[in-house]
């Protein structure tokens, strides 16, 4: 499956809007099928910080391990955002 | 005619309490910083009252940064104003989505993404660390002025220290859990696993043409591009939270 970020926003920055995404985004996760991939797709978003990522990546990540590939990263502010997480 | 008129204009006066209303900052605030020479009041009536003149308070609300300091100082402050103040973080990410905008009318897609984000990181620090205990005004100050490519943001929460002493009891100046902010990831927040917002700044101002001067209690720290180490200093003043200005002269 593949999760558009920009469905959440352009802007996303607040963790309190990186957990409601992650929340509201449970039912979608809960019915994906064994061993599928998860693709999030960083298209069109403009701003991204760690404290967004950090509540809706780092859970995604925990859940599904290397089942999550990220494509289109090269916004600055993703660059910079992951750099940070994966430290 | 013209330059009586001028004069006149230039020399219009405004009660203590309008220049408290457009400055932010409390009427006891005014007096003292008339009695150190900040900002110098006229004497007028057979009271003696205070008043202003519009021009100066005029020539004062233009530098936002200074506006932000003075408020974040303060004793006594009061909210400021309704364009720069978020008391909310949906105010303040609605703002900084303002900024956003403004910003990609004038500047390529790096500025407008990693500025947005800095300043987004920051303001929402505050918030993050100061939810339920603002010692008195809710928020954060926020303001920009894209002409003279600089993001101001203040807050009168409890400051860096405060918030790393809850995990790092050891630290006892505001210099040491500055630095500690700068460069561990740790958060005030325990035991939430987080704690690399300002990494994450400094990150980029030093990859970047942009500037960053910190301030939270007596120490602040001035950050540029290509800076290797993290050197905090004492600042002249003293504030409760935390004062910041971020440039970015060069990239536009």
């Amino acid at each position: 499956m593949i999760i558009q970020l920009k469905k959440f926003g352009i802007t996303l920055v607040s963790r309190p809007s990186g957990k409601e995404a992650w929340l509201a985004f449970q039912p979608v996760l809960n019915g994906i099928s064994k061993n599928e991939e998860i693709i999030v797709d960083f298209n069109d978003v403009v701003v991204l910080t760690p404290s967004w990522a950090d509540e809706f990546l780092t859970p995604l990540y925990k859940r599904f391990n290397n089942r999550v590939k990220l494509n289109n990263t090269a916004n600055p502010s993703v660059t910079a955002t992951l750099a940070i997480l994966t430290k | 005619m013209r330059r009586l008129s001028n004069s006149s204009m230039q020399n219009k006066l405004i009660s203590i309490g309008k220049a408290s209303r457009l400055l932010g900052v409390s009427i006891d605030t005014l007096r003292r910083w008339d009695l150190a020479g900040r900002l110098q009041s006229i004497r007028s009536g057979p009271r003696g009252h205070r008043y202003y003149h519009q021009s100066d308070i005029e020539q004062y609300l233009q530098n936002v940064d200074t506006i932000a300091q003075h408020w974040a100082e303060a004793p006594h402050a009061i909210e400021p104003k309704l364009e720069m103040y978020c008391q909310t973080r949906d105010i303040f990410q609605t703002r900084l989505e303002t900024l956003q905008s403004g910003l990609s009318r004038i500047s390529p897609l790096t500025t407008v993404s990693l500025i947005t984000a800095i300043a987004g990181e920051i303001g929402n620090n505050s918030f993050d660390h100061n939810l339920g205990n603002w010692p008195d005004i809710p928020g954060v100050f926020f303001a920009y002025s894209i002409r003279d490519r600089k993001v101001v943001l203040a807050d009168r929460g409890q400051g860096i220290l405060a918030t790393l002493k809850r995990v790092r009891p050891e630290l006892t100046s505001a210099q040491e859990a500055l630095k500690v902010a700068f460069t561990e990831t740790i958060s005030g927040r325990f035991p939430e696993a987080r704690g690399n917002g300002l990494k994450f700044v400094k990150s980029i101002i030093i990859a970047n043409p942009f500037t960053l001067y910190f301030q939270t209690g007596n120490a602040c720290l001035y950050l540029k591009q290509n800076d290797t180490n993290i050197v905090i200093q004492k600042a002249k003043t003293s504030i409760n939270g935390c004062f910041v200005t971020i440039g970015f002269e060069e990239l536009l």
